[in-house]
């Protein structure tokens, strides 16, 4: 277990670097000067030739990739922002919290509802609740985000159509975790609007983690269903929901940990469509944006989150997966290795 | 409990706080769409579908930042609130030396900037320094997208606290445009030197609104200042909200949830006007959206070959597909709102017979078999003179087949479109642009002039050389009398139109949806974003 954790640690940090260069490399190649981008249709070529060498911009590649490791490595600095008068740090500062958020809120709904219809699917295999089940998680996963997104904004007029709180509203905060942190200060109003707006992009983001874990949940539970040890708990006269809580749910919690550990990760990446559709300041846009602009400070601080709590997301579930099956650690580093 | 306050209106305290709490419940429990924070104070709220970049005057470029940054500060001259005259903004009069090279103007009395110092002549010199010293310690990037419209100012001084003199290097009749363009706002000099380079995030000016809060993709909020020079603010707070999705943004505007929505596709706002509760605002835009030609390619080399793309547009038809029928065709360059567009020109008629003979005679001149095989560019997303940019492209694609061309369409971001353009790297694009300071320089010059050609950033994307067209522009630069200027200008039009270095597809009109309780604003010629006439007549539906 040890070894095992050691070298799964181990692989982290070369994992994550390998990440960030290819980031780093990928965004230079885009044929999209940064400071003509940020010039848009009046630019000034004496300026952009001095912010060129300003920059370093000029300079080959892995000088440039070295330089900004230093940095990183010595300072723990990310760089500016080259669009917006803000460091990568307090960029992702004002994003990441958003994205968390809705992530978990998007959680609370897709992993019952997942795990739920999943059982359901497969206990009542072939026959109407199964079909449902199924039908919903197809529909879940093909139907693209913005218009479910959509749909649901003008299906329920009521409800704010995303941000996170109504325009104008100020309150007294330190964070951008608008929900967590007002829940800790026990500022109820807050709390109230904050979930009011965080309910329809979380419900839009839900669907399809809740589709994939359903799927993933189905198929796990039928195969222990069809186990001799299950069919020996029947022959004791079990009632049913025994059997299925009790014996069959932890031996096909496996594969779902590890599909909700994914989904996790990638939610956590950002979820673009999601918060173009409602607003939402998120991690996906700022990437996209600095994408778009080829803001290359900011495309590789986010890159450097998102691979590293990739990292941390497979991580996690390793060490999950060795909490539910012990034997997993045992079949060691080789195993690990292929999981990287 | 801690709870919310808003800064944005000075008003007591308390009161503030128990009015927010008391609209925090109600939003909190009726469930109804509620126009923000709905303390008493009138709320204007603007969704927009991008975000600003910066709010000092002289670093930016976009078109999200320039309608926040006019409410928030004053330039020595202005434009007229309905029509692209000018007329005196900070500045209450000026005059000119007889050899056009030096100006004087006589400031306004008892201004003061939003920090409660005076607007003085040495703020005056301090602003503009900013845009023409080399290496000056309070401009804060190197990136001053417009400091070229000032290079021609030799020097700035102030001659008494309320004078200041501008040397010009030679004389310029575009120098007064230039002053009132947002670039040449009037920064506060003590803001900028204590906020450093975060005067971009903390903006101080003396505008008809002053700066309060901006959190980046969230909210940006102004709120009216009360001490103003002229008429204050008919609301007491400005709110603008990025609504990237343009659905959404209808939706909201629907709702009441905003007030005014602009950017929407031409078949949106289509629908939005048979809306009761909502008004649209239309106005001819001062703009081109046109068809540039890679000039130096051969074959596109010839004459010929470029007349018969023109002939083979219907623009007419194109206004319907890609614009739902809001814009008008484009003879010129120049927008025919503007002074000096040439009406004495006829355009090509669309005539595709005429068309197939021409590419007939340029193929045997230039020696090119048919179908001749053309890149067309375009941009991934939308511009405000094109709105469907795709639509268009398609619809170009399909005139030139049977003329014989084959056009492959080549799709790029909007950045890097802009940069392949300019260094020509590409048969045919889209392309357009909107006014900067309403003058034809700002069109012809930029657009066709051998000056703009550079990989670096030119604008002349077709990369249109003629001696006489540059001999002309140059002379209508330095030639004071408005009559001899735009006889230049003709000219340079008639030559253009001849040469046919691009094809002016259409001048695409400027609309905006607002709700019908917003009332005194009216959509400026040059799109305008000045919001200080704008007021809500209540009650809010």
């Amino acid at each position: 277990m040890t070894r095992f954790l050691a070298w799964r640690l181990a692989v982290c940090i070369p994992t994550t670097l390998v990440a960030l260069s290819i980031a780093f490399i990928g965004i230079r190649l885009i044929p999209n000067n940064p400071i003509l981008a940020r010039f848009g249709q009046h630019a000034v070529p004496q300026q952009v030739q001095a912010e060129m060498i300003r920059h370093g911009w000029d300079r080959p590649l892995y000088e440039q990739l070295g330089g900004f490791v230093k940095d990183l490595v010595l300072r723990g600095d990310l760089g500016e922002s080259f669009f917006h008068n803000e460091s990568v740090t307090d960029g992702l500062a004002r994003v990441f919290p958003a994205t968390v958020e809705l992530t978990l809120a998007a959680l609370v709904i897709a992993l019952p509802l997942g795990i739920v219809s999943g059982i359901v699917a497969a206990v009542w295999k072939d026959r109407w609740p199964d079909r449902l089940c199924m039908a919903g998680s197809l529909v879940g996963i093909s139907v693209p985000v913005f218009f479910i997104g959509i749909c649901l904004i003008y299906a329920l007029p009521n409800m704010p159509t995303g941000r996170r709180l109504p325009p104008g509203v100020f309150y007294d905060r330190s964070t951008e975790f608008v929900l967590f942190e007002s829940l800790l200060r026990g500022q109820w109003h807050v709390v109230a609007l904050a979930v009011k707006h965080l309910c329809l992009p979380a419900i839009a983001l839900s669907t399809i983690p809740a589709a994939m874990v359903a799927r993933v949940a189905r198929s796990a539970m039928l195969e222990v269903l069809n186990a001799d040890y299950i069919r020996t708990a029947w022959a004791k006269g079990n009632p049913r929901w025994r059997v299925v809580l009790c014996h069959a749910l932890p031996n096909a919690a496996i594969p779902i940990v590890e599909i909700s550990g994914l989904q996790t990760g990638q939610l956590l990446a950002g979820a673009v469509l999601t918060e173009t559709v409602f607003s939402w300041p998120g991690l996906g846009q700022y990437l996209v944006h600095a994408v778009q602009q080829s803001d290359y400070n900011v495309v590789q601080g986010t890159t450097l989150l998102i691979a590293a709590l990739f990292v941390l997301v497979n991580l996690t579930i390793d060490l999950l997966h060795c909490g539910l099956d012990p034997r997993f650690a045992e079949r060691g580093v080789a195993n690990a290795a292929n999981r990287v | 409990m801690r709870i919310a306050q808003l800064l944005a209106v000075p008003r007591p305290r308390l009161i503030c706080t128990a009015l927010l709490v008391a609209s925090l419940m109600e939003m909190a429990g009726c469930g109804a769409p509620g126009n923000g924070a709905n303390d008493g104070a009138a709320t204007l709220i603007v969704g927009r579908g991008g975000e600003a970049e910066s709010l000092d005057p002289i670093h930016i470029e976009t078109g999200e930042a320039v309608k926040v940054v006019v409410n928030l500060y004053d330039t020595l001259v202005a434009y007229d609130e309905e029509t692209i005259d000018l007329v005196p903004g900070l500045a209450r009069e000026w005059e000119t030396s007889d050899d056009g090279l030096r100006w004087t103007f006589h400031l306004r009395e008892g201004v003061r900037f939003h920090d409660g110092t005076p607007l003085d002549a040495d703020a005056v010199v301090f602003s503009f320094n900013r845009l023409i010293v080399d290496d000056n310690p309070h401009a804060h990037s190197g990136i001053m997208p417009y400091a070229p419209a000032y290079d021609v100012i030799e020097a700035v001084r102030a001659v008494d606290p309320l004078t200041v003199e501008f040397t010009l290097k030679n004389p310029s009749a575009v120098f007064l445009a230039n002053l009132a363009m947002f670039s040449a706002g009037i920064v506060s000099p003590t803001a900028v030197e204590q906020e450093g380079a975060d005067f971009a995030t903390h903006p101080v000016g003396s505008g008809p609104f002053r700066f309060v809060r901006w959190t980046r993709d969230q909210e940006l909020i102004l709120a009216a200042n009360e001490d103003y020079w002229d008429a204050p603010p008919g609301v007491d707070r400005l709110i603008f909200i990025p609504v990237i999705e343009s659905a959404v943004r209808v939706a909201q505007l629907r709702r009441g949830e905003i007030h005014i929505a602009d950017n929407l596709p031409p078949a949106e706002v289509n629908v939005l006007a048979d809306d009761a509760d909502i008004a649209v605002q239309t106005t001819p835009g001062m703009n081109l959206a046109y068809l540039a030609i890679q000039n130096e390619r051969p074959p596109l080399d010839n004459v010929k070959l470029r007349r018969a793309i023109a002939h083979a547009i219907d623009k007419k038809a194109l206004i319907d597909v890609a614009y739902d029928g809001s814009a008008q065709p484009a003879v010129n360059p120049l927008p025919m709102t503007m002074w000096s567009w040439d009406d004495s020109i006829s355009d090509r008629p669309y005539d595709v017979e005429r068309a197939r003979e021409l590419v007939e005679e340029a193929a045997a001149e230039s020696g090119f078999a048919l179908p001749l095989d053309l890149s067309l560019y375009v941009m991934a997303s939308p511009r405000p003179y094109m709105q469907q940019p795709m639509e268009t492209a398609v619809f170009i694609k399909e005139a030139l087949k049977p003329i014989g061309i084959n056009v492959r369409i080549v799709t790029n971001e909007i950045g890097q479109h802009f940069q392949r353009l300019g260094r020509g790297e590409y048969d045919l694009g889209l392309a357009g642009w909107s006014t900067d300071n309403c003058d034809p320089d700002n069109f012809l010059y930029q657009l066709l002039d051998e000056d703009n050609i550079n990989d670096l950033g030119g604008n002349n994307n077709c990369r249109y050389r003629s001696a006489a067209v540059h001999e002309r522009l140059l002379a209508a630069q330095q030639e004071l009398d408005r009559d001899r200027r735009e006889q230049l200008y003709r000219e340079a039009q008639e030559l253009i139109f001849a040469d046919a270095p691009m094809v002016p597809l259409v001048h695409s009109d400027v609309r905006l949806a607002l709700r019908g309780d917003v009332k005194g604003f009216h959509l400026h010629p040059t799109a305008l974003f000045r919001l200080r006439r704008a007021e809500l007549a209540r009650p809010t539906p």
